[in-house]
């Protein structure tokens, strides 16, 4: 379901980003996006609105797996009372920081699908964000021997690639204790 | 760019009033301990939730955005949200 006014929920962003920046003394400038174009490869992902953040303070932006700008991405969201399946509408990004992001996990997800041909085990990637579990779910879509499952709660919740016909470790579990 | 310096004060009530249904009855006090200032927020009852999100991630991303400003203002806040 697409955002049902952008240019109100854009101007919104504007508003609370200005005092956010402002009062956190954050040397940056940022832009908005609505409807933004995006390369042909990102098909998949279409923000309604994109915020891109430039500025001296960029690199403090994306310390630690860019915890600043994904905080600040989750704080507007919120703000914004988006309900679950809206996130993916906004898109917070700064020195291309998410479309290099992107790049390597589908670049990782292509290394563990070798892995369980290869091995024919379970794959389990490291505890990641629902929106970067979304990007290796679809970059392995297409792979007809392999499915993906994220398994684990909160915090924790990670993506496990299994060959097509391999019984998952969670069902298997809650199969135990039916 | 002309060097701006923040107010992580108003910035944690600039980002909660956005945040919760009752922004008049947000506050925050500012205490120093022991070199660290100490941010207590206060909001309506029925926010609390919404300051503290789905298994704390909204208070956990209000913490990363303080500890940012603090760095911008070279010193270290900590927030605590009072029930």
């Amino acid at each position: 379901m697409p955002i049902p006014d952008k240019i109100a929920a854009a101007n919104k962003i504007n508003e609370f980003l200005r005092g956010v920046v402002a009062n956190a003394g954050l040397r940056l400038k940022y832009r908005i996006t609505v409807d933004p174009p995006l390369p042909e490869e990102r098909d998949w992902e279409r923000p309604e609105i994109l915020v891109e953040f430039a500025g001296p303070d960029s690199a403090l932006m994306l310390e630690r797996g860019a915890e600043l700008l994904r905080s600040i991405e989750l704080l507007a969201i919120e703000m914004l009372r988006l309900s679950g399946n809206e996130h993916e509408k906004i898109s917070f990004d700064c020195m291309n920081h998410r479309a290099m992001r992107i790049e390597e996990l589908r670049m990782a997800a292509s290394v563990a699908a070798e892995k369980v041909r290869k091995t024919g085990a379970p794959y389990k990637f490291a505890p990641m964000s629902s929106r970067e579990r979304r990007i290796v779910h679809l970059a392995l879509r297409d792979e007809a021997d392999l499915r993906t499952e994220s398994e684990g709660e909160g915090m924790r919740r990670c993506l496990v690639v299994y060959p097509k016909d391999s019984r998952s470790v969670s069902s298997a579990a809650r199969r135990g204790i039916r | 760019m002309s060097e701006q310096s923040g107010d992580p004060k108003i910035l944690l009530e600039h980002v909660t009033k956005a945040l919760v249904d009752a922004p008049d009855q947000v506050s925050v006090s500012q205490i120093e301990e022991d070199g660290e200032i100490v941010l207590e927020l206060t909001v309506a009852e029925n926010d609390l939730g919404k300051v503290i999100g789905k298994s704390g991630r909204t208070a956990r991303a209000l913490r990363t955005l303080l500890s940012a400003a603090g760095i911008k203002a070279q010193k270290r806040y900590a927030l605590e949200i009072l029930e």
